[in-house]
C-alpha cells in the first residue's frame, strides 16, 4: 500500500505540473457554460424573433391582427411559392376555396412560422365556427363533445429542463471521464515507455501491481475532477441562464440531490474503469502518439450511449440492458434526472456491471504491464 | 571470494532468437567486472536477467545469496543499473527523481528526533548521493531543463540512492560526451574502492582494458573468454586485438 501511495503523489504531481491535461480540464470547464449561453440566446431569440409571412389574395377580417399579435410580420407578395424560397419564411396564398402554404422544411425559421401559422389558423377556425353556431343559436361546446382538462404533475418547465439535462449530463460525465484523464493515463503508460523510465521504474523493488494501481488511481483521480468541474460548472451556467420562451416564465434548469449523488457514484465508477482502459491501451503502445491512436476509437462509446436518449427518449429497457456498461450509466443517469427517483435493482446491476468493467480492465493492464514484451519491444 | 553475482549456465529465448545459450559467469565485491561483446551478443539480456527484469528459460542467477526467480524483490533491493537511456521524468525536478526512486526502494523520511531510522533517512541519502555527484548546482531545476550529462547524473543517482552493493553498467557513455563519459568511469572506479561489485557492460574495449579487474567476453550466446583482463588479452597488442581474435575464432 505504501508504494500505491508513492506513486500516487508522483503521477499526480506529475500531472498537476502537465500543461495538457490543465489545459483540457480548464477548456472544458469554460466551454461548457459559454455553449450553453450561446444555447440559451439562441432559445431565446427564436422564441421572440418576429419571421416574415408573404401573401397574396384577400386576408380575412380580424386574421391580420392575430398573426401580428403572434409575431409574424405579413408582407404582400406575388407569388408566395417563390418568395418562401428566400424572400419570406412561409408563402400563403389567400383564396375564396381556402390558403395555400408554402415553406422549405429544410429552414428552421420556415419551421417555427409553418407552427405558428397552424395555430393560428385553427383558432381562427375554431373561433369562426363558434360564431357561426351562436348566430344560429346553437352551443359551440357540441363540436368539443369530450373536452379534454390537462393536469401536468410536474412544471412543464422543468420537464423540459429534465430533457435537457438527461441529454447533456450523462454527455458530459462520460466524455469528461474519458477525455480528462486520457493524456495523464498515456502519459503515465506510453509516455513511461517512451521517455524511457519504465525499466529504471521496474528495477525497484516496488510490485507492478502497486505500481499499476497507484498510476490508476491518480489518473481516476484527475478524470473525476475533471467531470464533476464540468458538471459543476455546467450546472452553475444554468443556474444563471434562462432558457426562455419568452413568456416570460422561469425556465431556469437545476439538478436534484438524488440525481447529483447518483452522478457523483457513476463518475467514480467510470473514472476507474476509463482510467485502466486507457492505461492497458497506453502500454500497449510504444509511445504518446501511438497511445491515442489506440484510443481514439473510445470517442465513440462516448456519444452512441447519449444519443439514445437524445433519439428515443422514452427508451424504456428491459433489467438486462443494465449490464451494457456506459450505456447503463446513461440510463440511470436519465431515469434520476428525468423522473428524480432511482430503481435500485437498476442502480445495483448497472454498478455491478461498471465495478465488474473496472476490474476486467485492470487485469489486463496489469496482464500488460508485467509481461516481458512491455520491456523487450521498446 | 564467495561471488556477489552467480550466473550459472543461463538460457533465453526472445521470439524467434536463442539470445543466451548457456551463459555462466561470477563477479565479486570490490572489483570491475567487464561484460564484453559485440552488439547483439547477449549483453544486455544477461544483465536483465540479472537484475530480474527478465526470467530466465533455463540456469539460475544468484545476488548475494539471492535467486533471481524466487526473491526477485530482494536481488531489486541489492541491485543498481545505469543504462545508456537516460530518461527521467521531465516535469520533476532532479531532486523528485531522485527521490521518488529512493522511496520505491524503501527509503523513509524519517521523523525529527527519531535518531534510530536514520540509516533510512530518504532526505539524508538524497543529499549525499546529490552532493556526491556534484548535483548541488541544479539540483531543483527541472529534468526538462537538464542537459545531458546531467541527466546521465540523475540516471546514476537514482540508480545508487538506495546504497545496493551491487552496480551495473549497460553502456553507460554510449550517448554522452568525453567528460560525462570521464565521469561516469571516474565514479565506477569510485564505487570499486567503496567494495562495490561493479558489472560493466560495453563494447568500447579501451575502456573495458582500463577500468576492469576480469572480464567475460561473450559471442552469439555463449562465452568465448573469461578472466583477469592481463589474462584475456595475453599474447596480444591490448584486449581490442584479444577480443577481434576471439570473436573471429568463434564465427
Amino acid at each position: 500500500m505504501r508504494d500505491v501511495l508513492i506513486v500516487f503523489r508522483k503521477e499526480l504531481r506529475e500531472i498537476l505540473r502537465d500543461r495538457r491535461t490543465l489545459t483540457a480540464i480548464g477548456l472544458a470547464v469554460v466551454a461548457t457554460p459559454t455553449i450553453l449561453f450561446v444555447i440559451s440566446q439562441v432559445s431565446v431569440r427564436s422564441a421572440t424573433q418576429t419571421y416574415k409571412v408573404g401573401y397574396s389574395g384577400q386576408i380575412p377580417a380580424g386574421l391580420d391582427v392575430l398573426f401580428t399579435a403572434t409575431g409574424l410580420r405579413l408582407e404582400r407578395v406575388d407569388d408566395p411559392a417563390a418568395a418562401a424560397k428566400e424572400q419570406v419564411d412561409i408563402g400563403l396564398a389567400f383564396s375564396a376555396s381556402g390558403v395555400d402554404e408554402y415553406y422549405d422544411p429544410t429552414r428552421q425559421s420556415a419551421q417555427i412560422t409553418d407552427i405558428r401559422v397552424q395555430t393560428i389558423l385553427g383558432r381562427y377556425d375554431a373561433a369562426k365556427i363558434a360564431a357561426t353556431l351562436q348566430e344560429k343559436g346553437l352551443d359551440p361546446s357540441i363540436l368539443d363533445p369530450l373536452p379534454l382538462r390537462s393536469h401536468p404533475l410536474s412544471s412543464p418547465t422543468q420537464a423540459a429542463s429534465n430533457a435537457f439535462l438527461s441529454f447533456f449530463l450523462p454527455y458530459i460525465l462520460i466524455t469528461m471521464s474519458l477525455t480528462g484523464g486520457l493524456s495523464a493515463a498515456l502519459d503515465s503508460s506510453a509516455g513511461e515507455r517512451e521517455r524511457k523510465t519504465l525499466e529504471s521504474l521496474l528495477l525497484t523493488p516496488a510490485p507492478r501491481g502497486q505500481l499499476l494501481i497507484g498510476k490508476i488511481l491518480a489518473v481516476s483521480t484527475i478524470s473525476l475532477l475533471a467531470a464533476v468541474a464540468s458538471i459543476a460548472s455546467m450546472l452553475i451556467a444554468l443556474s444563471q441562464i434562462s432558457f426562455g420562451s419568452g413568456s416570460g416564465q422561469d425556465q431556469h434548469v437545476a439538478l436534484s440531490p438524488l440525481a447529483a449523488g447518483v452522478m457523483l457514484w457513476l463518475a467514480v465508477l467510470l473514472a476507474a474503469s476509463f482510467s485502466s482502459l486507457t492505461i492497458a491501451l497506453g502500454t500497449l503502445a510504444r509511445n504518446f502518439r501511438q497511445g491515442q491512436a489506440y484510443a481514439t476509437p473510445l470517442y465513440f462509446i462516448t456519444i452512441f450511449p447519449a444519443s439514445i436518449v437524445l433519439f428515443i427518449p422514452d427508451f424504456n429497457p428491459g433489467l438486462a440492458y443494465y449490464l451494457i456498461p456506459i450505456l447503463n450509466a446513461v440510463l440511470v443517469l436519465r431515469d434520476a434526472i428525468v423522473h428524480n427517483s432511482v430503481a435500485w435493482t437498476s442502480l445495483a446491476v448497472t454498478s455491478l456491471s461498471l465495478i465488474l468493467t473496472g476490474a476486467l480492465c485492470f487485469y489486463a493492464a496489469l496482464r500488460l504491464f508485467t509481461r516481458e514484451a512491455l520491456l523487450v519491444r521498446s | 571470494m564467495a561471488a556477489a553475482v552467480k550466473v550459472d549456465r543461463l538460457e533465453k529465448t526472445l521470439g524467434p532468437n536463442k539470445v543466451l545459450r548457456g551463459i555462466s559467469l561470477e563477479a565479486h565485491a570490490g572489483e570491475i567486472f567487464g561484460l564484453l561483446g559485440p552488439n547483439g551478443a547477449g549483453k544486455t539480456t544477461t544483465l536483465r536477467i540479472i537484475c530480474t527484469l527478465l526470467a530466465p528459460d533455463a540456469g539460475s542467477v544468484d545476488v548475494l545469496g539471492f535467486d533471481t526467480r524466487t526473491a526477485p524483490q530482494e536481488v531489486r533491493r541489492r541491485v543498481g543499473v545505469v543504462t545508456a537511456e537516460i530518461g527521467v521524468y521531465p516535469r520533476l525536478s532532479a531532486r523528485e527523481n531522485i527521490a521518488y526512486f529512493a522511496e520505491l526502494s524503501g527509503l523513509i523520511r524519517v521523523q525529527p528526533g527519531r535518531a534510530d531510522e536514520m540509516d533510512g533517512d530518504l532526505d539524508r541519502k538524497v543529499d549525499a548521493v546529490l552532493e556526491r555527484l556534484d548535483m548541488g548546482s541544479f539540483a531543483n531545476q527541472r529534468a526538462e531543463s537538464l542537459s545531458s550529462g546531467q541527466r546521465q547524473k540523475v540516471a546514476i543517482a537514482r540508480a545508487i540512492v538506495h546504497d545496493p552493493p551491487v552496480l551495473m553498467f549497460d553502456e553507460p557513455t554510449s550517448n554522452l560526451d568525453v567528460l560525462a563519459s570521464r565521469e561516469i568511469r571516474e565514479f565506477m572506479v569510485e564505487s570499486k574502492g567503496r567494495g562495490k561489485c561493479v558489472i560493466f557492460s560495453t563494447h568500447v574495449m579501451h575502456d573495458a582494458e582500463r577500468l576492469c579487474d576480469r572480464v567475460t567476453i561473450i559471442h552469439h550466446g555463449r562465452v568465448v573468454a573469461d578472466g583477469a583482463t592481463a589474462d584475456v588479452r595475453r599474447g596480444y597488442q591490448d584486449l581490442e586485438d584479444s577480443f577481434l581474435a576471439l570473436v573471429e575464432s568463434a564465427k
